[in-house]
């Protein structure tokens, strides 16, 4: 315990000011990177779905009740009848200041709209996302510690099966089940616990490749045997040593996969009838919605962003205290 | 070693197994009207959501028969689908029945099925449906047939363009170097970012919602090469930087070969091992993409069967209750195919 101690305060190094204001500098630069993204994504979006031509009202046109001119008439009130740029210009110009417009099939503000889904949205991802990376630490962690043949075995037919078990059929197969025991007074909790549990499982599989990969690299190299030869406990070798050389491209892959988690979620809700964005956006292509399709876009791309540059704030973090300690 | 050597083999016993089943599904598609007993539209309108008729083989006095038989059978209850076999007579089980005509691979005229129940008298033979009909009483064994051929079509034609593209993105990023590269590089790595399933989604809104079958494949296998390149330009590049400056590119240049000439003959050869890996993973994430969008209702739309649309008529709630392992067969085909294809990258990254 002793030891422990000491080596805890040894390491648990603050960041140099260099550091710091090199690590303002990766904030700022991923700023500017995901502003960039974000502008260019809805602008080709917002190109995409103007060339096709057909918006909410297009639909009308099928209805003999309603004259051509009220379509017209309703272009003009909705702005669609100018110019694409000039649309997507007031579009950016109202977005910036958080009006992302009207919905034309549920007739309430998009912004409103699309947040409380988000919010029933990175609920779910979140469980499923902390999910994920317990398992994968412990697996990790105890495949490491118990240097068993039959443990790497079992855990590479894990990677292997989660990796080939598509969301869709985890869905339905959880849809399945929630007909022979959900009452509908634990339908809430049963769609959050089964939706996160089936968009875990992909996860669970490229995050435990990853970590257990680099682990396994990182335990034959040269200073964790000096850790060893220190008479350091396995324990703390792995946590404090192995883990922290590993981390790092751990971290890359962890921000990488909510684009999955949310990719994931227009399956699951769909399948679960869980009312998040990935529900919405069906909904909205179904219906032509172009204002909620451009904010479900919008949204979820920015929370990847978000996701990335956190991981990789997070990676310059982990790599400097590194370098801090071992100098 | 050992370790190594246990795992090389390993690899190639999953390869010949995900050979094998990639092999099975692609000769059924391709042979579907032929495997499958009935016409995937026709509707049984007697025979609304049966289960699947029992495959017997030992009869009413308690004789075994090595040919499976059927008995027919009748709707008695039509609020709850209950069906009441009658056992006075079985029809027993052929290959090579004559049944509705097709058009054999495009090519052949002709009414032969792979099997069938045969005999009967005229119009009392009964229907064989493996996994029951659905609710307008159409085979759904032989629509499962049909279905997956779709799928089965898309995703490699998707994989292809897909990989193209993100070869010639990749090769040119990484042979350009500079700026155009770290151009590209930006692009590629926020396209490789961005959440997949939203942006198909958010592109196939700028289509008509019903399309027919060509149409429907022409617009997925476009959308899908549109925003599947990344994966596949990342890696090119990775491998281009990686071998343009050794001995043998040098070699070329040196003899005169165009810039062109190097690219395509000398350095896509060395780097295609790799690529094709790449490619492998992508086509599961295509075939994937091609069911969620006709679960969705905005892929292939009835009354063409694709195993999209077979799993969110199975995914009705009022319809899972009734026969759910025979609901769900399309999972199982999909679970397949994605099996069948990771087999073939098992052990590699």
């Amino acid at each position: 315990m002793q030891i422990n101690g000491q080596r805890g305060q040894n390491v648990r190094a603050v960041l140099s000011i260099g550091a710091l204001s090199q690590m303002l500098k990766l904030i700022a630069r991923q700023f500017v990177r995901g502003l960039l993204m974000l502008i260019a994504v809805s602008a080709i979006t917002f190109a995409l779905l103007a060339a096709a031509g057909g918006d909410a009202l297009s639909g009308l046109q099928d209805n003999p009740q309603i004259s051509q001119r009220t379509i017209e008439q309703l272009r003009e009130v909705y702005g669609l009848d100018r110019p694409m740029i000039v649309r997507y210009g007031k579009w950016l110009g109202s977005a910036l200041r958080g009006d992302l417009g009207n919905s034309m099939t549920f007739r309430i503000p998009v912004a409103s709209l699309v947040w409380a889904r988000l919010m029933n949205t990175l609920l779910m991802g979140t469980v499923a996302f902390v999910l994920s990376i317990a398992v994968t630490f412990a697996l990790s962690v105890w495949s490491v510690l118990l240097k068993r043949k039959w443990l790497d075995h079992v855990i590479e037919t894990l990677i292997f099966l989660t990796a080939s078990t598509p969301r869709i059929v985890l869905a339905l197969l959880a849809l399945l089940l929630s007909l022979s025991f959900v009452t509908t007074s634990s339908g809430y909790a049963y769609e959050l616990a089964a939706g996160a549990v089936v968009l875990s499982i992909p996860l669970i599989s490229i995050l435990l490749a990853q970590l257990k990969g680099s682990l396994d690299e990182v335990m034959s190299e040269d200073f964790i045997r000096t850790a060893r030869a220190k008479g350091l406990p396995e324990k703390l070798v792995i946590g404090k040593h192995a883990m922290r050389a590993a981390l790092s491209p751990f971290l890359t892959v962890a921000g990488l996969s909510l684009g999955s988690l949310l990719g994931g979620s227009v399956i699951v809700e769909s399948v679960l009838g869980w009312q998040g964005v990935g529900a919405l956006m069906v909904a909205a292509v179904r219906g032509r919605d172009v204002p909620v399709v451009m904010a479900v876009v919008l949204v979820t791309s920015a929370a990847v962003w978000l996701g990335n540059a956190l991981a990789e704030v997070l990676q310059f973090a982990n790599d400097a205290r590194i370098r801090t300690s071992e100098r | 070693m050992n370790d190594a050597a246990h795992s090389s083999k390993g690899r190639s016993g999953s390869i010949a197994v995900g050979i094998a089943l990639l092999l099975l599904m692609y000769v059924a598609a391709a042979l579907a009207e032929f495997v499958a007993p009935y016409d995937y539209r026709e509707q049984v309108r007697l025979e609304p959501s049966a289960p699947a008729t029992t495959l017997r083989f030992i009869d009413a006095t308690g004789a075994f028969h090595l040919r499976p038989f059927v008995y027919q059978s009748h709707l008695t209850n039509s609020r709850e689908y209950e069906y009441t076999e009658d056992p006075s007579e079985a029809y027993p089980l052929s290959l090579f029945v004559k049944g509705s005509n097709y058009r054999l691979l495009g090519l052949f005229d002709t009414d032969v099925h792979l099997f069938g129940v045969a005999g009967g008298r005229g119009d009392t033979a009964p229907f064989l449906h493996l996994l029951g009909t659905d609710q307008l009483g159409r085979d759904r064994f032989s629509r499962l047939v049909l279905a997956s051929r779709f799928s089965l079509l898309i995703s490699p034609a998707g994989t292809l363009l897909a990989c193209l593209l993100g070869v010639l993105i990749g090769a040119v990023s990484g042979y350009a170097g500079s700026r155009a590269d770290a151009m590209l590089i930006a692009v590629t790595d926020t396209v490789i970012a961005l959440p997949t399933l939203i942006l198909i989604l958010a592109a196939r809104a700028a289509f008509p919602l019903e399309l027919p079958p060509s149409r429907a494949a022409a617009m997925l296998i476009s959308i899908f090469a549109l925003t599947g390149w990344a994966e596949m330009a990342r890696l090119t590049r990775a491998q281009v930087v990686s071998v343009k400056n050794l001995e043998f590119v040098s070699a070329a240049r040196a003899l005169g070969a165009r810039e062109s000439r190097i690219l395509s003959a000398h350095i896509l050869p060395n780097i295609a091992g790799p690529l094709l890996v790449q490619a492998t993973l992508i086509l599961p994430a295509f075939f994937l993409a091609e069911v969620s969008l006709s679960f969705l209702g905005v892929g292939l739309q009835e009354p063409e069967p694709s195993l999209g649309n077979m799993l969110s008529s199975a995914a009705d709630l009022t319809q899972l209750g009734y026969h759910p392992v025979l609901l769900l067969a399309p999972a199982v085909v999909i679970f397949v195919f994605v099996l069948a294809t990771r087999l073939l990258t098992r052990g590699r990254r």
